[in-house]
């Protein structure tokens, strides 16, 4: 018999490395509609960021914005704020962002 | 090199067992008692109460749970025993699985008992049958020295880094379990000695607190195909290691049991009886009365049975003239045991030739010398060309 | 624009590490198991292994092929072997003198029902591990079958409503209280709207798991199975918790305590109103779910005040 394929483990089990390949899922494009911050209203109290399931809001020193390539869009940081400062805003409208 | 004379006293399978497997200085032990395993799991923890294996002992609700604590105990890098039997081997079924599928070096022994229900407390080797497509090692002695020494290379075999193996070393309940046999104990030192060349190997890859690796990831696509393929690999370059094995442990202690399988009076003998475990003691009887009488019989002992000793069957079946197969166990759905039906793939390799189905032994019941003699009387009549039965359960037709 | 002058909140202070896992993972979109699993590392450092099995963490808590989702050390294992493997590794690491964390993570089809022996059993051992089940009340991955903590009435796809289906016919597994009688060295409970008080259990039984078994039930809604909207899903936390359907409380030693005493307990109505999985209750239906609840609250309390 001969084997032409290349091994993918360098072990003889099934062992992972995140070092070597830390997996990423493009979550970004589950999105329906995305968060969108009124910095008038954000006072960088951060419960957006404690309560965001994917963690994915970047702290910026004075207030927290989605990292939109993994942001689910499910809304948390929205429903959460007590200011209202995030508006959930149909990604149709982004269309031509590119 | 050689090892001291060890120390000869009498002594049951089962401490026979516990013994050996001391010897060999595993770190976590975990095993839940079963007729006729129970004393195993007694006397180990009795050494580890007694000051004579430093080992952590867990005692697990269950014999799932024992598997999947050695399993991962040895993930982590530990040298690691269990004992079993039967239903309890049958409750660990998903766990044996996944040991072996995760190339955990477990060491196992299991006390052959059969399983249907509650109502078969006795022995047999059917529990051992229905695991046979795990993908762990399986070998199956004969007596009590043989448990002890096969214990030792069990681990030099399942812990080698080209194997990887999970090893289950097979012994009749009952009629070892419970039978004191006279046997010659291995120092440890010279246990140590003999599994010391497993300390030179490149490490295997072990669970790290702290380190970015997991075991266990699931294996997509080619990965499993990869894997499965690893496994199956590992398990073909076993054979050649058991033989390895067998003889090292000959050169070093002075006993060898043949690896693979043990050839008895098979020169010039036109028919073979193919056995395994404590029956290989009658059967030897029989073929030795049997030479005597002119009859041109051998004994073959399957000492390894996955993997399946194919190569070293065939070399010593091919152009016989008949060959009668005692299992001590069933093989639903086919017309003969499960050994005979492994014997009967070989066909192509052997030839054709009249192979004769006995089972026999079940439920505690003996394999007598005249069972025996029955079985090499209408083997060596096929051989002639008389008519025969393809499969007869002896007890059956007494 | 607003001054930044309000603090952040105090749960930050007890995150000692980073995320340890990718951006991108495929837990739903609103799931609290995600943030569950974040919060995990966050509190207790790298210094854990996980040890999981297949449920809706096992997509992203075991790798596929030589990648992974995170840089945490784990073990997957079959559904029934998570606490005694989870035995195995830590028994190993004590003896060896290996400094870890073992983390069971599982949902509750596992604690409470296919893994819920050698759960028992390592509990009984006194085990140095901490054994996590986030209870989204049913076998969620599979598609939203019933579990025994699966409540009295809530619609499942193997106790679907119809002409005669009610939904489930009996009441769930009172897990905590079930763990509590093993009197484990720490036991809590705790949901993703209190995350401070989670945070808090969390470093409480990482010491703790230094001297024997730990328990933490994490109340964890499903948003598809139980058809929540995606974004509220932490207002279902906060109203469990509010009606005392699921009551914070922790315990040392076996001894309990409410970690957070609702002053004015709202009726079951309130929570149930946020899911569709119990739209079709009816009042007699609500009524016997808040007697339940009435019950299990009163125990739970007697047992608080017997243990001052």
């Amino acid at each position: 018999m001969v084997v032409k394929h290349k091994n993918i483990f360098k072990t003889e089990g099934t062992w992972s490395d995140a070092r070597k390949l830390l997996l990423k899922l493009d979550t970004g494009s589950w999105r329906t509609e995305r968060p969108v911050l009124d910095r008038e209203k954000c006072n960088y109290c951060g419960l957006c960021a404690l309560y965001c399931p994917p963690q994915c809001l970047l702290d910026r020193g004075d207030r927290y914005e989605p990292n939109l390539d993994f942001c689910k869009g499910c809304g948390i940081c929205a429903k959460e704020c007590p200011r209202g400062a995030f508006g959930m805003v149909p990604e149709g409208e982004f269309i031509d962002e590119g | 090199m050689k090892a001291k004379k060890g120390k000869v006293s009498v002594m049951t399978g089962n401490y026979a067992a516990a013994n050996a497997a001391r010897l060999c200085r595993p770190e976590v032990v975990s095993a839940y008692p079963i007729t006729p395993q129970s004393e195993v799991a007694e006397q180990i923890s009795a050494y580890v109460a007694n000051g004579e294996l430093d080992a952590e002992i867990v005692e697990v609700e269950g014999e799932n749970s024992a598997m999947n604590v050695v399993c991962a105990a040895s993930l982590a890098g530990a040298r690691v025993f269990t004992a079993t039997s039967s239903y309890g081997l049958v409750f660990m079924y998903d766990t044996l699985l996944q040991t072996a599928g995760y190339r955990a070096p477990v060491v196992m022994v299991n006390v052959n008992r059969e399983p249907p229900g509650i109502q078969a407390v006795s022995g047999g080797q059917q529990d051992l049958i229905s695991t046979r497509d795990s993908g762990w090692v399986q070998v199956i002695v004969e007596n009590n020295q043989e448990i002890i020494d096969q214990i030792i290379m069990a681990y030099r075999l399942a812990e080698d880094h080209d194997i990887q193996l999970p090893v289950m070393v097979n012994y009749d309940g009952y009629y070892l379990s419970y039978l004191a046999e006279s046997v010659e104990m291995p120092l440890i030192e010279d246990v140590d000695a003999f599994l010391a060349p497993l300390k030179s190997q490149p490490p295997r890859p072990r669970i790290i607190p702290g380190a970015a690796t997991g075991c266990g990831t699931h294996g997509m696509e080619m990965g499993y195909v990869e894997a499965r393929y690893k496994h199956w690999s590992a398990l073909e370059r076993a054979r050649e290691k058991v033989d390895d094995i067998d003889r090292l442990f000959g050169e070093y202690f002075g006993r060898s049991y043949g690896g693979q399988i043990e050839e008895y009076r098979t020169d010039g003998a036109d028919i073979i009886i193919v056995t395994s475990g404590s029956a290989a003691g009658t059967t030897r009887t029989v073929v030795d009365a049997k030479r005597n009488e002119g009859v041109r019989v051998g004994m073959v002992k399957i000492r390894l049975f996955r993997p399946f000793p194919e190569d070293r069957l065939t070399e010593v079946l091919k152009g016989r003239k008949a060959i009668g197969v005692v299992d001590r166990s069933l093989c639903f759905g086919w017309k003969c045991g499960p050994m005979c039906m492994e014997i009967k793939a070989l066909t192509p390799d052997i030839g054709r030739m009249p192979i004769l189905s006995y089972i026999d032994g079940l439920a505690n019941l003996d394999i007598t010398v005249p069972h025996i003699t029955r079985v090499v009387d209408e083997v060596n009549g096929a051989a002639q060309g008389k008519p025969f039965q393809e499969v007869t359960w002896i007890p059956m037709e007494e | 624009m607003v001054e930044a002058t309000k603090k952040r909140n105090r749960v930050f202070d007890y995150y000692c590490e980073e995320d340890q896992f990718s951006g991108g993972v495929a837990w739903c979109a609103g799931c609290p198991l995600e943030l569950t699993a974040r919060t995990i590392p966050k509190v207790l450092g790298k210094n854990m292994v996980f040890v999981g099995t297949p449920s809706c963490a096992a997509p992203v808590l075991h790798g596929q092929n030589m990648g992974a989702w995170h840089y945490l050390s784990y073990l997957a294992c079959v559904m029934t072997g998570v606490a005694s493997s989870a035995t195995g590794l830590s028994r190993y690491f004590r003896r060896t003198g290996q400094d870890a964390t073992v983390v069971c993570f599982t949902g509750d089809g596992c604690a409470t029902d296919i893994g819920f022996q050698p759960l028992s059993g390592a509990a009984e051992r006194a085990e140095h591990i901490i054994y996590i089940t986030y209870d989204n009340e049913g076998y969620m991955n599979t598609g939203n079958q019933r579990s025994s903590a699966t409540p009295r009435g809530a619609h499942t796809s193997t106790t679907p409503v119809g002409k005669v289906g009610r939904g489930k016919p009996t009441q769930s597994k009172n897990m905590p209280m079930v763990m509590l009688m093993h009197r484990p060295r720490y036991l809590a409970t705790a949901t993703l709207s209190h995350p401070e008080d989670f945070a808090k259990k969390l470093l409480k039984a990482k010491e703790m798991a230094r001297e024997g078994f730990v328990y933490i039930h994490v109340f964890s809604p499903c948003p598809v199975g139980w058809r929540i909207d995606s974004n509220n899903v932490i207002e279902v936390c906060r109203a469990a918790v509010r009606t005392n359907y699921f009551p914070l409380w922790e315990a040392e030693n076996g001894q309990p305590r409410l970690t957070l005493e609702v002053a004015n307990p709202r009726p079951i109505a309130e929570f149930t109103r946020l899911m569709r999985k119990f739209s079709h209750l009816k009042e007699d239906d609500l009524a016997e779910m808040q007697r339940i609840l009435d019950e299990r609250f009163a125990l739970l309390k007697t047992l608080c005040g017997a243990s001052k």
